[in-house]
C-alpha cells in the first residue's frame, strides 16, 4: 500500500478513485481504504460522482427512500405496464414473430441507467446491481434512479435538444438559461402539462449588461423563442411537432400532400406568436419578451390571403381581455380533452426508450396501425389520470416486457424492430457519450470561470458535443461518422483515458492491490461495458496482458473497450 | 410490411453485408507498422467517373458586382466590367484572372427563385427541395457521392472544406441518405467555420498519439475486430460503426491521405492559389479531386475573420472587391492546374450561393437579399463553355430572357456528372424522392 503515501495529490487521486471499483461486499481491507478515504476527503467534494450515487461502501443495499416527490401512484404506472404487455403481445401474434430473448441484468442495467440517468453506472454501482440477490430489483433500480437528481440534469439535456433541434446554432448561446429552467423543473417533478403552459407563454427579461444577457444567470424558458429568432413559423413548426405530435409545417408552402393540414391552418397557429419582435441590428439577443394582445393575423406569404389565429382542431379561441395569445394557446394545448397533447408525449417518451414513436407521426405514408393508435390512446389516459407524471408513465414504459428484451436478434431477417420485438441498438447521444466516457476513465474538466461565456470552444465537453452533434431526429439514425471515429481512436479525451501516466481509471484499476490480471481486466468491463467478460473474452484479453509489459497492455485493453461498438451504443 | 421497414430490413442487410465484406478484407487487421506508406493500391483510375467541386458563396453574394454587372445605371454601382476571352461576355474588373477563363465557363444570369431567406433559400439550393416537414432532403455532394463514389475508396467520397453551416444546418447534411454519404468536414470552427482563421485544412486526429507505439495499435486493432465482431453478430444493427471506424482506419493508413497535406506543394503554387483558407482550400479541393474523391466543396465565408462576408448589406462594394481579390487567384489556380492535370473535362466546377443582391442600393451603400434574378457559373464537366445565358433587364431587376430554377441548373450538373436526375432515393419518410425534382429541365445548350 505504499503508494498511499506517496502524498496528498496521489493519496487524493488514487484513494477517492479506487473506492469506486470497490464491490459492496468488497474486501475488508478495502473498507477500511475507502473509509479513510471518505474521512479526510468527504464523498461529496467527488466531482465524478453522480448526485444520486450512495458511497460505494455502504454494507446493504438501501431500498429507496420515498420522497414526497415521488409520492408513489404506482398503480397507474402498473396498469400502463399490463396495457403495453398485452398490446405487444396481441401484435406479435398477429404478424407472427417471436421476440427475442429477454435482457440479463447487465444488459438492462446500462440500458436503464443511460435512458434515466444519461451515462453508464460506475464500477460500484454495477456491482451493487448484479449483486443484489432481492426481489424486484429492477423495479427498484428503475424507482431509485427516477427519484436521483441526475435523473433530471438528464431530461434537461433531452428536451433541450429536442426542443432546439435544426435552430441556429449561432443563436444557442443562451442555452444555458433554458437547460437550467429544465433542470429546474424536472428536479421539482413539475406537471408536464404545467411546464409546457409555462414555456409557451413565458414572458420575462433576462438581465443584460450593455445589451448582451448576462451569461447563464437565470433560469428561463425564452431562450427557446431566442434560439427561433422569433419566426412565428418556426417557432409553431417546432411547439406543433414536440408538443402536439403534428408535423404540421409540411404544410408551410402548400396544403398538404396526404394530411389534412391545409397552409392556413398552418398560418392560422402561427398567427398566435404574431408581432415578437424579430432580432435588431442593436439587440440581436432579445432578452425580453412579453405576451401579445395583438389579435391580428398574418400574411400568408405569396398570397393575399390573412390568416387569423386559429387552433389546430380548427377551433377559435374566445377571448379574453386579461388573456395573452399565447397564454389562450397555451391553455388549448395543454388542456386535458386535446386529442394531440397528451399522445405527442406518450410517443416522445416511448422514443426515449426505444427510438422512436409508437406511433407514426401524422404525415408518414405508413397506414396508422390500429391497435398501436389504440394503445398510444389508453396511455395517453393513464397520463392525463397521474396529473401529467411524466416519471409515472416513465416508470410503466420502462416496466414493460418490450423494454427488458435483450437487443441480441436470432439470425434471421425479420426485422424485430419494427413490431418493439427487441430493442433496438441506439448510437448514445453526445451527451450521454461523454458523460459515460467522463463515467468510465475519471476525466475531469474545471468548471468554467464565472464570466467565461457559455459553449467556449476550448472547453472539452463543448469540443466533443460539437462533434458528436446528432443531425437525425431519429436515434436510430444517429451513426459514427470517420471524423467521430478518429476523436474516440486518436484524441486527448479517450488518449489521456488510456495512458499509463495520466489516467485516473488506469492508475486505480492498475494499482489496487493484492488482485490478478483477470481482476484487473474484469475491473476494466465493468468500468466501460458494465458486465463482466465471458470466458472468451476473458481467455483472448488476459492472453495479451500476459504477453507483454501488463501496465502497456491494460491501456490498450481500456483503448479497445472504449472505442468498441458495444461502448458506444445503447442498447 | 410497408416499403419504409422494407427498405429499413433491406439497409441493414446490405450494411451487415458490407461488414461482412470489410471484415473479410481485415479492414482492421492488418499492420499499422508501415505507417503512411502505400499500402493498399490507389483506387482504379479505369473506375474513375467525374467530380464535382463546389464553390460555395455563402451569404448571397452579388451578382451585380461579379458575372452581370449594369455599369453607368443607377444600380450600377462603381465597378467597370472587362472584356473576356470570349467575345461579348463581361465580368467584373475585379476577376481579371478568371476573364482568361471564360470560355471554359457557362454564367447563367438568369437564376430565380421565391426565398429570400438565408435559411430557406441554402436548403434549396444546395438540396434542390424546400424543407418540408419530416423529410430530411440530402445536400447535393451527399447525392452525387451515392452515385459515383465507391464503397472500398481509401478517400471519402465526400469532403466539405470550411463550410459555415448555421444557416441551415441540414442543408450541409446527408439528411435521409444516413451517415454513410456524409461529408468530411475539414477546416470548420467550432461553430462552423470563423472566417479566415488560420485552421489547418487537416483531418482531425489523423495522426496516432505520440505516446501510441505503431506495435501497440496493430494489437489494439485486432483486439478491437474480434470484440466489435462478437458484439455485431448478435446485434447486425450495429455494423456501421464498425463501417466507419474501418473508414477511419483506411484513412489512417492510406497514402491518399497525403492529399491533406498541403506542406508537399511548392511555395509558388501556394501563393497562386492564394493565402487565404479559401485559396487552400481550392487548392486542397484539387488534390482530392486527382485522387478519385467524386464531391468536394470549398465554403468561401468571408475575409479578414468575417462570416457570412457576401451578405453585404452595407458597405458592398469595398467587401465584394476583398471577395474577388481572394476569389480570382484561387479559382484561376485551381481552373489552370484541372486543365494542365487533363482533369477539367471530367470535373465540374460550380460557383453559387443561396441568392443574390438587390439592384437597388441601400442608403448604406449595401446590397440587400434578392432571389428574384441572380447568377451561378459552371465550368469544366464537358460543358459547353465560353457562354452566357439567360438576361437581366437594364436595371437589373427583372429576367428577360431564358428563366433557370434551382432544380433546371442541379439537373444540369447531374448530366454532365453522367448521373440520371430522375434517378430516386427513398426518403426516411418512405416516399421515394428524386434526386432532382422531376420537374426540373436540364439546360441543354450547355450539354
Amino acid at each position: 500500500m505504499a503508494f498511499l503515501w506517496q502524498g496528498p495529490q496521489t493519496r487524493f487521486r488514487v484513494g477517492r478513485y479506487v473506492s469506486r471499483f470497490v464491490a459492496v461486499r468488497g474486501r475488508g481491507r478495502f473498507l477500511a481504504l475507502t473509509f479513510l478515504c471518505i474521512g479526510v476527503y468527504g464523498w461529496c467534494l467527488n466531482p465524478l460522482h453522480g448526485l444520486a450515487e450512495a458511497p460505494a461502501a455502504l454494507p446493504a443495499v438501501q431500498p429507496p427512500a420515498a420522497t414526497a416527490l415521488a409520492a408513489p401512484n404506482h398503480a397507474r404506472a402498473r396498469e400502463m405496464t399490463a396495457q403495453i404487455d398485452q398490446a405487444l403481445a396481441e401484435a406479435w401474434l398477429a404478424a407472427g414473430i417471436e421476440p427475442t430473448i429477454a435482457s440479463d441484468d447487465a444488459e438492462f442495467m446500462r440500458r436503464i441507467y443511460l435512458d434515466l440517468a444519461g451515462k453508464i453506472p460506475s464500477v460500484a454501482q454495477s456491482r451493487e446491481f448484479l449483486s443484489d440477490t432481492g426481489a424486484n430489483k429492477r423495479e427498484r433500480l428503475v424507482d431509485q434512479l427516477l427519484a436521483s437528481a441526475i435523473c433530471a440534469s438528464h431530461f434537461a439535456n433531452t428536451w433541450r435538444d429536442t426542443l432546439l433541434l435544426g435552430t441556429n446554432p449561432e443563436l444557442r448561446v443562451s442555452l444555458p438559461e433554458l437547460e437550467s429552467w429544465l433542470r429546474l423543473r424536472f428536479t421539482a417533478n413539475t406537471p408536464y402539462n404545467q411546464l409546457v403552459a409555462e414555456l409557451v407563454s413565458s414572458s420575462s427579461a433576462l438581465p443584460t449588461r450593455r445589451g448582451q444577457p448576462l451569461a447563464g444567470t437565470i433560469p428561463s424558458p425564452i431562450a427557446f423563442f431566442q434560439a427561433n429568432e422569433r419566426k412565428p413559423e418556426s417557432i409553431a413548426a417546432s411547439l406543433s411537432s414536440v408538443f402536439l405530435g403534428v408535423q404540421v409545417e409540411c404544410a408551410q408552402c402548400h396544403d398538404h400532400p396526404f394530411a389534412k393540414w391545409k397552409q392556413e391552418d398552418f398560418w392560422s397557429l402561427a398567427a398566435f406568436f404574431r408581432g415578437l419582435d424579430g432580432p435588431t441590428a442593436d439587440n440581436m439577443m432579445m432578452v425580453s419578451l412579453s405576451d401579445s394582445f395583438d389579435r391580428g393575423g398574418l400574411k400568408i406569404p405569396g398570397t393575399e390571403m390573412v390568416a387569423l389565429p386559429k387552433f389546430l382542431d380548427g377551433s377559435v379561441p374566445t377571448w379574453r381581455a386579461e388573456i395573452g395569445n399565447r397564454t389562450a394557446l397555451a391553455q388549448w394545448m395543454t388542456h386535458p380533452q386535446n386529442p394531440f397533447f397528451a399522445r405527442a408525449a406518450v410517443n416522445r417518451v416511448w422514443e426515449q426508450f426505444f427510438g422512436k414513436s409508437l406511433s407514426a407521426p401524422a404525415d408518414s405514408v405508413e397506414a396508422p396501425d390500429p391497435r398501436r393508435a389504440q394503445l398510444v390512446e389508453q396511455l395517453a389516459e393513464q397520463f392525463v389520470a397521474t396529473r401529467f407524471d411524466l416519471k409515472q408513465l416513465m416508470r410503466g414504459i420502462a416496466l414493460s416486457r418490450a423494454y427488458q428484451l435483450s437487443s441480441k436478434v436470432p439470425t434471421t431477417d425479420t426485422d424485430l424492430t419494427a413490431q418493439f420485438a427487441c430493442m433496438p441498438v441506439r448510437r448514445m447521444t453526445a451527451d450521454q457519450l461523454f458523460d459515460s466516457l467522463v463515467q468510465a476513465t475519471g476525466f475531469y474538466e474545471a468548471p468554467p470561470p464565472r464570466n467565461a461565456q457559455p459553449f467556449q470552444a476550448d472547453s472539452v465537453r463543448v469540443d466533443f458535443r460539437n462533434k458528436f452533434a446528432a443531425e437525425g431526429r431519429q436515434r436510430s439514425e444517429n451513426q459514427t461518422t470517420i471524423v467521430q471515429a478518429l476523436t474516440l481512436m486518436n484524441g486527448k479525451l479517450v488518449g489521456d483515458a488510456t495512458s499509463v501516466d495520466r489516467s485516473k481509471t488506469l492508475t486505480a484499476i492498475r494499482k489496487i492491490p493484492f488482485v490478478d490480471a483477470k481482476d484487473r481486466v474484469d475491473m476494466l468491463f465493468l468500468a466501460t461495458l458494465c458486465r463482466m467478460p465471458h470466458d472468451d473474452e476473458t481467455a483472448e484479453f488476459l492472453a495479451y496482458v500476459k504477453a507483454g509489459d501488463q501496465d502497456g497492455r491494460l491501456a490498450d485493453v481500456l483503448w479497445v473497450l472504449l472505442n468498441s461498438a458495444e461502448f458506444v451504443s445503447n442498447h | 410490411m410497408s416499403r419504409l421497414l422494407k427498405r429499413l430490413s433491406d439497409l441493414s442487410r446490405s450494411d451487415r453485408r458490407r461488414w461482412m465484406q470489410l471484415s473479410a478484407a481485415g479492414v482492421l487487421g492488418g499492420s499499422m507498422s508501415g505507417w503512411l506508406e502505400a499500402l493498399a493500391a490507389a483506387s482504379n483510375p479505369a473506375k474513375r467517373r467525374g467530380s464535382c467541386i463546389l464553390l460555395w458563396m455563402n451569404g448571397g453574394p452579388s451578382q451585380m458586382d461579379t458575372f452581370d454587372l449594369k455599369p453607368g445605371t443607377d444600380n450600377g454601382g462603381s465597378f467597370k466590367d472587362i472584356d473576356t476571352t470570349v467575345s461579348g461576355v463581361k465580368i467584373s474588373e475585379h476577376l481579371p484572372r478568371l476573364a482568361t477563363h471564360a470560355s471554359d465557363m457557362a454564367i447563367i444570369r438568369s437564376m430565380t427563385t421565391k426565398e429570400g431567406d438565408h435559411g430557406r433559400a441554402t436548403t434549396l439550393v444546395r438540396t434542390g427541395y424546400l424543407p418540408v416537414g419530416a423529410i430530411r432532403y440530402p445536400t447535393l455532394g451527399s447525392l452525387v457521392a451515392k452515385e459515383l463514389g465507391h464503397d472500398d475508396a481509401e478517400l471519402p467520397n465526400f469532403v466539405s472544406i470550411a463550410p459555415f453551416r448555421s444557416l441551415a444546418p441540414a442543408a450541409y447534411g446527408p439528411g435521409f441518405l444516413g451517415p454513410n454519404y456524409a461529408p468530411l468536414v475539414v477546416g470548420d470552427g467550432p461553430s462552423g467555420g470563423e472566417g479566415n482563421s488560420p485552421v489547418a485544412l487537416k483531418v482531425e486526429n489523423l495522426a496516432l498519439p505520440d505516446t501510441v507505439s505503431p506495435d501497440s495499435v496493430d494489437g489494439r486493432l485486432s483486439l478491437l475486430t474480434a470484440q466489435n465482431n462478437r458484439f455485431i453478430r448478435e446485434r447486425p444493427a450495429a455494423a456501421p460503426h464498425d463501417v466507419a471506424y474501418g473508414r477511419a482506419v483506411r484513412l489512417m493508413r492510406s497514402a491518399a491521405a497525403k492529399a491533406f497535406e498541403l506542406g508537399e506543394e511548392t511555395d509558388a503554387t501556394r501563393e497562386r492559389y492564394g493565402k487565404s483558407k479559401f485559396g487552400q482550400g481550392c487548392l486542397l479541393a484539387r488534390r482530392l479531386v486527382e485522387r478519385g474523391v467524386p464531391f468536394v466543396e470549398v465554403t468561401l465565408s468571408g475575409v479578414d475573420n468575417q462570416v457570412l462576408g457576401w451578405d453585404t448589406h452595407a458597405d458592398n462594394f469595398e467587401t465584394v472587391k476583398k471577395l474577388s481579390g481572394v476569389l480570382d487567384p484561387a479559382w484561376s489556380a485551381l481552373l489552370d492546374d484541372l486543365r494542365a492535370g487533363g482533369l477539367l473535362d471530367s470535373t465540374m466546377v460550380v460557383w453559387m450561393g443561396e441568392f443574390g443582391r438587390t439592384p437597388k442600393i441601400n442608403p448604406g451603400g449595401g446590397r440587400d437579399h434578392f432571389p428574384n434574378a441572380w447568377s451561378a457559373v459552371l465550368a469544366g464537366g464537358g460543358i459547353r463553355g465560353g457562354q452566357a445565358i439567360g438576361r437581366t433587364s437594364a436595371d437589373g431587376t427583372t429576367i428577360e430572357d431564358r428563366p433557370v430554377a434551382v432544380p433546371d441548373l442541379l439537373a444540369t450538373i447531374c448530366q454532365a456528372l453522367d448521373i440520371d436526375p430522375a434517378k430516386q432515393n427513398i426518403s426516411n419518410t418512405g416516399r421515394p424522392i428524386g434526386i432532382v425534382d422531376s420537374k426540373a429541365q436540364p439546360l441543354a445548350e450547355i450539354l
